[in-house]
């Protein structure tokens, strides 16, 4: 039974189910149809709650009818609604009516990495005090940890500027997509997530950091990648942004 | 890699490091570096146990997107990025 | 099943509580309103840290709370989903809230969250099946929980039981309690054209344990009847206060919540709304003795 009604529910072409009924007539189509506008008008505004920047972007019409499409297409896979959603960016990458937006999926994914650091595991972030007492010749073994909330969003777009622009601003700031490529840093250090724009080179080195790289070898992996690249800058700017909760040596200490 | 090379890189991490402590203990340095952040605004797309608003729309309707005989338009904030296409228009979109 | 002993000190007092949502985190703790308790949708706590969590513990120190689940699909004609009944579990164990309650439907099928209260047939091979699914969660929580009448819109030419009956077998088998929703008795009562007194007057109210009440919507259906809507998105209507009177001269005083789930109104609404609940309480809920 409740396959056919789910999949009725999950469909407006399909018929109400046989053995639905109502005192007013049996297999009543705008009683069930409640079902079915309950069902995606309500994970299109989980959407909407999730992605307000593509929102703002695109405009109500088009983001309903965007986020319905998605829906249909990849309906939630458990009850906990702040895990939906995660494939919207590379659903918009695919979505025929958004190909003049190039940089629509991208924005996505900063709001997605927005939505993962609001709900993720916290931990204190270290100051630079807590940094101090390292051993000079250490630091290039350092294996940092960085923040459960912490990721990179890295895009040949400004995606910054669109994104904090259309978040913040009541009348938007013209973007020139020419002005080049920019990529984020999303982390909560406290209570409040934080969105910095990254120097360049800056992505190479804190996803090299996040896959555990000590810290000469990201700094390497950062210059080969970026020759602007600047470590110092780089370091303090990770500090101060809280996006490190510990560290250890390789065989030795580990904070 | 040469010894005397790796030394000094070694060498340049360590000094980098320790620059950048002073620098993120030294009030306002950072932020003129590079550090252009931005917040999000409060959170929702929450569980709940609401109900949509009635008989007649989102769910109901069977239009499909994907083909290029129905025109969406974006209409929000996307015509102030500038594309090299000009801003997004998306009426009679074509496929090859 | 014998039910285990209550394990939560801090008990969900009879008064009127209020759903809690982000948009009154601030009022609340910097306005300390003084509301009996709170309840949350158990779902907005399962994420790992973050505000949600900050904020709920800080309440929860001030006052006592009520854990309501929306997904765990009770209703379905599967086996319920373990992983997320684990997750109310780690819920109920981090806030001890004095109440437990999921709803009388189903949300979950082939692994697809449909995120709606979709609605059961009321015969014997659904109530055998819901029978054991709250027999494994009260198992699992250790504790009785309360299951909620709900609102529905269609019907099912299977169901050879009324609401009630099911509900108190259900009651019987399990040896859970109810949390009657007073909205939702209106807004089925007038969809499927019954009177919403004499159910109220059938309800097994001695096994009551926690009342709700909220606002809905208006539509019409395939016929032209009115077909009401569960949307959470207004008021509590005239009709419902009045009803909800009724039911309260039968339960005697209650813990009573006022859902709002859409339009959400500033903070000063929801604490009007439940005081008119107490005043309606401590009016009619004097009456208990003689209706017992």
């Amino acid at each position: 039974m409740q396959r056919v009604f789910a999949r009725s529910v999950l469909d407006a072409a399909r018929t109400v189910p046989d053995g639905v009924t109502s005192h007013t007539g049996p297999r009543p189509k705008r009683r069930f149809d409640v079902y079915r506008n309950n069902v995606y008008v309500s994970l299109i505004d989980v959407l909407a709650g999730r992605y307000p920047v593509i929102l703002r972007l695109v405009g109500d019409d088009f983001f309903r009818a965007a986020a319905r499409c998605f829906v249909e297409a990849c309906p939630p896979r458990s009850p906990v609604l702040m895990e939906y959603g995660d494939g919207f960016a590379a659903f918009l990458e695919e979505f025929e009516p958004a190909r003049p937006l190039p940089y629509l999926s991208d924005v996505a994914r900063l709001e997605w990495a927005w939505n993962r650091a609001y709900h993720a595991a916290d931990r204190q972030p270290l100051s630079a005090d807590d940094l101090a007492p390292i051993a000079a010749e250490d630091v290039p073994r350092l294996v940092f940890e960085l923040l459960p909330s912490v990721s990179v969003v890295s895009s040949p777009y400004p995606v910054f500027s669109i994104w904090s622009t259309n978040i913040s601003d009541v009348e938007v700031e013209p973007i020139d997509l020419a002005s080049g490529g920019e990529d984020a840093l999303v982390v909560r250090p406290h209570l409040e997530v934080e969105v910095r724009r990254l120097p360049h080179g800056a992505v190479g080195f804190v996803s090299a950091l996040a896959e555990g790289a000590c810290l000469a070898a990201a700094c390497e992996r950062a210059m080969a990648e970026s020759p602007e690249f600047d470590l110092q800058t780089n370091i303090a700017g990770l500090i101060a942004s809280g996006a490190i909760s510990g560290y250890r040596l390789p065989g030795g200490t580990e904070i | 890699m040469d010894k005397s090379v790796k030394t000094a890189s070694t060498l340049a991490v360590a000094g980098a490091f320790a620059a950048a402590l002073t620098m993120v203990a030294t009030p306002g340095a950072v932020s003129a570096a590079d550090q252009e952040k931005c917040y999000g605004i409060a959170k929702k797309g929450e569980n709940d146990c609401k109900a949509g608003p009635g008989t007649s729309c989102a769910g109901t309707s069977t239009v499909d997107y994907q083909g290029n005989a129905w025109k969406l338009v974006a209409k929000g904030t996307c015509t102030t990025v500038k594309t090299p296409h000009g801003p997004g228009s998306l009426t009679e979109l074509k496929r090859p | 099943m014998s039910v285990p002993p209550e394990q939560h000190d801090d008990p969900i007092p009879a008064r009127a509580g209020v759903g809690l949502k982000p948009e009154h985190y601030a009022d609340i703790l910097d306005g300390a309103p003084d509301v009996g308790w709170f309840e949350v949708h158990a779902e907005n706590y399962m994420g790992e840290g973050g505000p949600p969590h900050h904020y709920l513990t800080a309440i929860r120190s001030r006052y006592p709370l009520s854990v309501h689940g929306v997904g765990l699909s009770i209703g379905s004609d599967g086996p319920l989903d373990r992983a997320h009944l684990a997750r109310l579990a780690a819920v109920c164990d981090r806030y001890r809230p004095g109440l437990v309650s999921e709803h009388l439907a189903w949300s979950t099928h082939d692994g697809t969250y449909l995120n709606d209260l979709l609605p059961v047939p009321y015969d014997d091979e659904t109530l055998r099946r819901v029978a054991e699914h709250v027999d494994e969660v009260q198992s699992t929580l250790g504790r009785q929980m309360l299951l909620e009448n709900p609102s529905t819109y269609v019907q099912f030419e299977s169901s050879d039981l009324s609401e009630i009956e099911f509900l108190t077998e259900l009651v019987k088998r399990t040896g859970c309690g109810l949390l009657l929703d007073v909205n939702n008795v209106f807004v089925s009562a007038t969809n499927h054209a019954y009177d919403a007194r004499a159910y109220l007057d059938a309800f097994p109210v001695e096994h009551v344990g926690e009342i709700h009440l909220g606002g809905h919507a208006e539509d019409r259906d395939d016929g032209d009847a009115r077909l009401l809507i569960d949307a959470h998105g207004s008021a509590v209507a005239d009709p419902v206060w009045d009803l909800y009177a009724h039911a309260i001269a039968r339960t005697g005083e209650m813990p009573t919540l006022i859902e709002r789930d859409n339009d959400v109104p500033p903070w000063p609404v929801l604490e009007d709304e439940a005081r008119r609940a107490e005043r309606v309480m401590r009016a009619r809920g004097s009456n208990r003795v003689s209706a017992r």
